[in-house]
């Protein structure tokens, strides 16, 4: 009898947690290089080695989704969807300044439920320059040359930081510092920025995967010859032409 | 969605959400595919968007738990917060000025943040509080007043642009909106600058400072402020206030963007390092006082901090 | 002819045992009777232009409005119950504004025009449970003027109707865009809709080639109104208007107009 009086209670409602795992992009003069790692863990057990954040949008686009795994496909595989829609209604690829604000209206559109989702969008804009998009995950997005997000953020953004954007550093007299770094270099400070996030950060490891996607007819193409590994997966001819390269982390 | 509205009708002030609110259903993807054009997928524009509200009988307190990082810095998403933004009008127009740094908690998600929002040429909005709300529905006002100047042939003015945000977000409140924006422009009243925020207040008034470094800013801006300034004074008086801020609150800095609105609309005046502001000044510029804000200037040789150059060398 | 018509032309429904929505064909007559509309596409940019019927020595022409703005890049001119067109237009603007909300960019001519014919084959229909939003057929056709990155571009969208010969398929210049009271709409280098349409379109048949250049249309335009009319054309019974890479969609006011009809 006390049962039917008493008010019915609720557990509090609690859809998210944290997978763990890094993003970054770098944006160059006519390429981006846009990469993840591959662990997946929950608290302090691994998930799975091979769990992929980065994915192809387009042949001039690539998303990167870091926080809440099970959020984060389901916003990847929407904004495919959307992509797909746009293209049918009207005849042509989404450019990725739409793409990037299609994603903001997006992610708003959960602002009451947000997902637990931060996003980085690389590729290449119209005019064939590289461009980084970097959202919150309610939406909130800027155009930058780099960025950094995930469990290990706080350890790459700085680094980063020093090595894009120079910062902290007096040019040697007479010289100054590159506008745009070239595609080998912003490669090895992928790898290392990985490397070095591994070591210090238990949710890093495992694999990393880098999309390196290049402008139309660019000179960088020949920088991709000799690289290990590189695999073209473009979809299309003469437009730009995205690649992944696969490289290991440590797995402890 | 009936659901969802005979639960809110229930809910004292959630009962006016509705309107705007849909269920996590299969309906969801559809609904916000309409929202835009689909040239036939999804033909007939809303002009309303839609927004998908958990299934939890306060979905308010939900989104309190999972997003606020004041109650609980252990919360999951962290939403981008604090600023600094003035804008003040003069003789000469309105001078917008604010600071460029994004923090999450305590980490500094970005320094480069576009505080000032160009809703058209001669509208600006400020952003302070959460950087999405203010980007979003700032965008958003843009597309209204552009629907306003082509139906009406005549440009919105100042008062009812930032009224009709006003009353947007007073139709969200309650639902967890942070902004403080100023919405500053050029009607044909003259220059004119609206205070908005999430609580649904909206002031007209002559100089406003928003975020947690006002306090700084208004201290430095209420010195300065004079309705004569020239525009050099005026441009150097809100560099100047952002600075102090960014000098001051930890919330804020990075760097100062300046905007100046005149008659023909906003021209943007320039970017300047906080850091840089403090050392060596704003530069070249109209304004510039030829050294740095720091008060170093003004100590040189008379404290013991920082003695005159006989006195060290001895 | 139409006194046999009276089982079927009741619902918007409902097709006659001949296969025909009469409703539709009515909504054609109706633009038959509209007022005459040019327009013409050149490599620099589209030109409409549209007869204002100034009935009354005391009506302000300036007040009559069949020439309208969509967006910057976007201009439509139309033809018939003008009161109409205003739900379209405005659906239009409506629909360009949240393309630009939505994807930061300008809407394509095409997808804009699409959507004015997907609102106007809405009528006698209801969406989930709701009110049907309209009862019979837009009694109007259009002209869509606008540039993209594909080029000018020039859209018509009257009621097509197969055994009326609107908007014939086979019609020897297939490519600006033209809007239609039962959805379709057909681009075309020239058109020309409403009443005088007839002779107008022969005499931009005769006359359009496809090097023109904007001065050239503005005349074309000028000359075609001026065959068909009854009044005497002057600036203040003809409306022009020009959309253009550099200056987007634009009015031509009352002294250029004067000037341009001066120099004929």
């Amino acid at each position: 009898m006390v049962s039917m009086t008493q008010q019915p209670h609720q557990q509090a409602f609690n859809p998210y947690t944290e997978n763990g795992g890094t993003i970054l992009a770098i944006a160059g003069a006519d390429f981006t290089v846009i990469a993840g790692d591959t662990r997946q863990s929950e608290g302090y057990n691994i998930q799975t080695r091979y769990a992929p954040k980065v994915f192809k949008l387009t042949d001039k686009a690539v998303l990167a989704v870091n926080g809440f795994a099970a959020d984060g496909n389901m916003f990847v595989k929407k904004v495919k969807q959307r992509l797909e829609w746009y293209r049918h209604a009207h005849a042509k690829d989404m450019p990725i300044r739409s793409i990037a604000r299609l994603i903001q209206t997006m992610l708003y559109a959960r602002r009451f439920f947000p997902y637990y989702v931060y996003n980085i969008l690389g590729g290449i804009e119209e005019d064939g320059t590289g461009a980084v998009y970097s959202f919150d995950p309610v939406g909130s997005y800027e155009r930058e040359a780099c960025r950094a997000a995930g469990a290990a953020q706080a350890l790459v953004q700085p680094f980063l930081d020093n090595q894009i954007y120079f910062k902290n550093q007096t040019p040697a007299p007479g010289t100054v510092f590159p506008q745009h770094l070239p595609l080998a270099t912003v490669l090895s400070i992928v790898i290392d920025s990985f490397t070095g996030a591994t070591e210090r950060h238990i949710e890093v490891g495992d694999g990393l995967e880098m999309y390196i996607v290049l402008s139309n007819s660019s000179p960088t193409l020949q920088d991709l010859q000799g690289l290990r590994g590189v695999e073209e997966v473009t979809s299309t001819n003469d437009g730009e032409r995205v690649f992944i390269v696969r490289r290991e982390l440590k797995k402890d | 969605m009936n659901s969802l509205a005979q639960r809110f009708s229930n809910n004292g002030p959630l009962a006016q959400i509705g309107k705007a609110t849909s269920l996590v259903s299969e309906d969801d993807d559809f609904s916000d595919a309409a929202w835009g054009s689909e040239a036939g997928f999804g033909s007939v524009a809303k002009g309303v968007p839609t927004f998908t509200v958990p299934n939890v009988p306060d979905p308010t307190a939900f989104l309190r738990l999972h997003t606020d990082d004041h109650a609980d810095p252990s919360c999951r998403i962290k939403i981008q917060h604090g600023t600094t933004t003035l804008a003040f009008r003069f003789q000469g127009g309105v001078i917008v000025a604010v600071d460029s740094r994004a923090t999450a908690g305590s980490y500094i998600a970005s320094g480069t943040v576009k505080k000032v929002i160009e809703i058209n040429p001669y509208l600006l909005g400020t952003m302070a509080g959460g950087a999405a709300d203010c980007q979003y529905w700032e965008t958003y006002l843009g597309m209204h007043c552009r629907l306003h100047e082509l139906r009406n042939k005549e440009r919105i003015s100042v008062s009812a642009a930032s009224k009709f945000l006003s009353n947007l977000v007073y139709s969200y409140k309650g639902m967890g909106l942070s902004m403080g924006t100023m919405i500053c422009g050029w009607d044909k009243t003259g220059p004119a600058i609206f205070y908005v925020d999430s609580d649904g207040t909206r002031l007209k008034g002559d100089l406003f400072s928003v975020g947690s470094g006002s306090t700084f800013a208004y201290g430095v801006l209420d010195q300065g402020y004079r309705w004569d300034l020239t525009d050099a004074e005026a441009q150097e008086l809100g560099r100047r206030s952002i600075y102090a801020a960014g000098h001051r609150d930890a919330f804020s800095g990075n760097t100062v963007n300046l905007y100046h609105v005149k008659e023909h609309g906003w021209d943007f005046i320039g970017n300047y390092d906080v850091n840089k502001l403090h050392y060596d000044g704003p530069g070249d510029v109209a304004g510039s006082p030829g050294h740095g804000y720091g008060y170093d200037v003004r100590t040189v040789g008379l404290s013991s901090a920082n003695p005159p150059a006989a006195a060290a060398s001895a | 002819m139409f006194l046999t018509r009276s089982e079927y032309d009741r619902g918007v429904n409902t097709f006659s045992p001949e296969g025909r929505l009469f409703q539709v064909e009515y909504a054609i007559e109706a633009i038959k009777l509209g007022s005459t509309t040019v327009g013409i596409k050149t490599p620099e940019g589209v030109v409409l232009g549209v007869e204002k019927r100034v009935q009354s020595p005391l009506l302000e022409s300036s007040s009559i409005e069949k020439i309208m703005e969509i967006d910057r890049h976007l201009g439509c001119a139309m033809s018939g119950l003008t009161a109409d067109a205003r739900t379209m237009i405005d659906h239009a603007r409506v629909t360009a504004q949240n393309h630009a909300f939505t994807y930061d960019e300008r809407i394509k001519v095409e997808s804009a025009t699409q959507a004015v014919c997907d609102l106007a084959l809405r009528f006698g229909e209801s969406v989930h449970d709701e009110e049907a939003m309209m009862s019979r057929p837009f009694g109007v056709a259009l002209l869509i003027a606008g540039i993209d990155e594909l080029g000018p571009q020039l859209y018509a969208l009257e009621f097509c109707y197969p055994s009326r010969g609107y908007a014939d398929l086979n019609y020897p210049y297939p490519s600006r865009f033209h809007t239609d009271p039962s959805g379709t709409f057909i681009r075309y280098e020239a058109k020309a809709i409403g009443s005088g349409s007839e002779a107008a379109q022969q005499e931009l048949q005769d006359k359009w080639h496809k090097q023109m250049t904007l001065k050239e249309a503005q005349t074309l335009t000028l000359r075609v109104l001026k065959q068909v009319m009854e009044e005497k054309l002057d600036q203040h019974n003809v409306q022009l208007a020009q959309v253009t890479q550099s200056k987007g969609f634009e009015i031509v006011d009352e002294t250029s107009l004067k000037q341009i009809i001066e120099e004929m």
